[in-house]
């Protein structure tokens, strides 16, 4: 999907700053940042809401919320583009 | 410009499955080897195989003999078109497989007498549930093992010497600092072309199957990078199996006008099926399962049995599944297109047609014709994703330890590290407002409408041509603002050549046959069309030809 508009929810208190949620994202969308060791969701236009940086998480400091609407199946009729 | 050097015996490009399950084995038989794998991601969450289905084809070996399952996939799935010796050695690996990702820390469940722990599919199928953690287990093995992992870096282009692959230029997405990696021999494992449509494949973006192209690969079965699969139409969750219980507004079970017996996957007639009752004004199209099955009986002053043992994927499955159940109302579906473009040709060991180059996994599963007429995997062959991915990487990596001693690290084309190099200079320094994205929307819009890209038709083809020889008109004008942009303008380049290969290729098989469906050549056609279509690039051109099917120990009805 491009241009999705899902959002992601951190909050940096509970982060242990484990990397987990950078490592695990297969789209490039969450950076590192090394000086706070914590994640920058740098891409989030480019999130496939796959939930996998939320379900790595051990503190439950993601949250992940699609937006269903923003992403299409592109097929001809309008009701499906 | 200045780069980094890096030099190995034995290069992976893509740490998916395919990637990893290579570098493990050919570590394994051969420890003196330098093993180097270079992941645009991280190693062991990258690729498909973490986040798909979880499932693994299983034949057991004493009831099915490997050519019997052969005979089934060339009349039901294949369509003839297939290589059948490697179907065969892929059935009759099975179990080899199985026990080797057990092997590797990939936890596959066992009975208490030590069998795996099977469910059955069909007459000849059964599957065994796997977790989702099977990669980042491998990924641990291989670095037990002593294989070394450049993560977070993205292939550009392959290097060339004397018409051999040499290593690759490869830059870091991070923060660009480009890199050659020479390398004895050089394994392509970056998936397919799924062109950033489907959530679940969005890593599938065809960028090494453009750099095999570029320097030359022989490519084959272009054609059946088409896969389209029904879809929840809010969350676009595929719904498996829905092809047999699809009702229209109506309420008539129109799975009935395409399917004359249960088959064993979702085939292309569900999808023109979806599209004509929509044109028609019978739609919507919904899914009706009916009633769950009720629960088995349970024996009086039966003990309670204990609570499953929680995995690792749990978490993952749930935060899907909740978050798809609070916008689907209800089982309407529509197509949700997939690609799944796999075409780098590659003989029974995965060497593609360039010297010091294989290919294996998702970039070459059409190409290495096992498939047949059908694109995937699992290809109407539900299970068989991974296990065709492992398959592939260890007759890789037997091919590699058989030659191990000759290896050697040759030279490479200096220009042609530089252009590739300039390359990423120029996206960054180009004054222009066209992005990797409108390429690549313009790409989306000739491949996912299904009239055009599955249910196809010359007229229709034409239109989505069009839109192709938009996208490619763009590309010398794409410019991106930082790194990942430029990620972004190398996997558009790439979906625009997958595009380009599906509808030429298309345009030329004037038949259909297994998932391959053309409304204006609806008869399958034996007698000008088994044969595999074959394109490389020569001197700049795309050129293509034709190729015999391999010796078919179950030919084509009216070949005999």
């Amino acid at each position: 999907m491009i241009n999705t508009r899902h959002r992601i929810e951190f909050d940096p208190d509970k982060c242990a700053g484990c990397q987990l949620c950078y490592k695990s994202c297969f789209v490039d969308v969450i950076r590192w940042d090394a000086a706070n060791r914590k994640p920058v969701f740098q891409y989030v236009e480019d999130c496939e809401h796959c939930f996998y940086c939320q379900s790595v998480c051990r503190r439950d400091a993601i949250r992940v919320i699609p937006d269903y609407e923003s992403e299409h199946l592109l097929q001809s009729f309008p009701q499906y583009h | 410009m200045e780069y980094k050097t890096e030099r190995c015996d034995v290069l992976v490009i893509g740490g998916g499955i395919a990637g990893l399950s290579c570098a493990v084995s050919v570590k394994e038989q051969c420890p003196e080897l330098d093993v180097l794998v270079a992941e645009k991601n991280f190693a062991g969450y990258s690729g498909k195989a973490n986040r798909g289905g979880g499932v693994l084809q299983y034949f057991d070996p004493e009831r099915i003999d490997p050519w019997e399952f052969v005979k089934f996939h060339a009349e039901k799935i294949g369509a003839y078109l297939g290589d059948q010796e490697l179907m065969a050695e892929y059935v009759a690996m099975n179990k080899g497989m199985l026990d080797k990702l057990t092997s590797w820390g990939a936890v596959l469940p066992k009975r208490e007498d030590g069998s795996y722990r099977v469910f059955p599919t069909g007459p000849m199928t059964a599957m065994i549930a796997t977790d989702l953690d099977i990669t980042l287990n491998i990924r641990k093995t291989a670095e037990k093992l002593g294989v070394r992992f450049v993560d977070k870096t993205a292939l550009i282009d392959l290097l060339t010497d004397d018409g051999g692959v040499t290593g690759a230029a490869v830059f870091s997405i991070l923060d660009g600092t480009p890199m050659v990696i020479r390398a004895g021999e050089t394994v392509l494992a970056t998936g397919s072309q799924n062109y950033r449509i489907g959530s679940m494949w969005g890593s599938g973006r065809g960028d090494g199957i453009a750099a095999a192209y570029r320097a030359g690969a022989k490519l084959r079965n272009v054609e059946f990078g088409n896969f389209a699969q029904l879809a929840r139409v809010r969350s676009h969750n595929e719904v498996v199996y829905g092809e047999n219980v699809m009702y229209n507004a109506k309420n008539e079970h129109i799975t009935k006008n395409f399917m004359k017996e249960r088959e064993t996957d979702i085939p292309s007639t569900a999808i023109r099926e979806w599209f004509t009752q929509i044109r028609e004004g019978n739609g919507p199209v919904r899914v009706d399962y009916g009633p769950p099955p009720p629960p088995p009986p349970k024996a009086e002053n039966a003990p309670p049995s204990p609570p499953p043992k929680p995995r690792y994927g749990d978490r993952f499955r749930k935060l899907n599944h909740e978050a798809a159940a609070a916008v689907d109302q209800d089982m309407e579906v529509a197509p949700l297109f997939i690609g799944e473009q796999s075409p780098i040709a590659v003989d029974h060991l995965m060497k593609t047609s360039l010297p010091g180059l294989h290919a294996i996994g998702d970039c070459s599963y059409c190409g290495s014709g096992v498939a047949g007429a059908v694109p995937a995997p699992p290809g109407r062959n539900r299970g068989s994703g991974i296990l065709n991915a492992v398959f592939s990487a260890l007759k890789c990596a037997e091919g590699i330890a058989a030659g191990a001693a000759e290896i050697s690290v040759r030279g490479y084309d200096e220009a042609q590290a530089q252009a590739a190099f300039a390359r990423i200079t120029a996206l960054l320094e180009r004054k222009s407002s066209v992005t990797a994205k409108q390429v690549t929307a313009l790409v989306q819009q000739a491949m996912a409408p299904v009239e055009q890209s599955v249910w196809m038709h010359e007229e229709r083809m034409k239109k989505a041509m069009d839109y192709v020889d938009q996208a490619e008109a763009l590309l010398p004008e794409m410019s991106a603002k930082d790194t990942h942009g430029v990620m972004e303008c190398f996997e558009a380049e790439a979906m625009v050549l997958s595009a380009k290969l599906h509808y030429k290729a298309s345009e030329m098989r004037k038949e259909s046959r297994g998932w391959f469906l053309r409304e204006d050549y609806p008869e399958t056609d034996n007698k000008h069309w088994h044969k595999w279509i074959a394109v490389e690039k020569r001197n700049g051109e795309m050129v293509f030809s034709l190729e015999e099917i391999p010796p078919e120990r179950f030919p084509a009805p009216d070949m005999e």
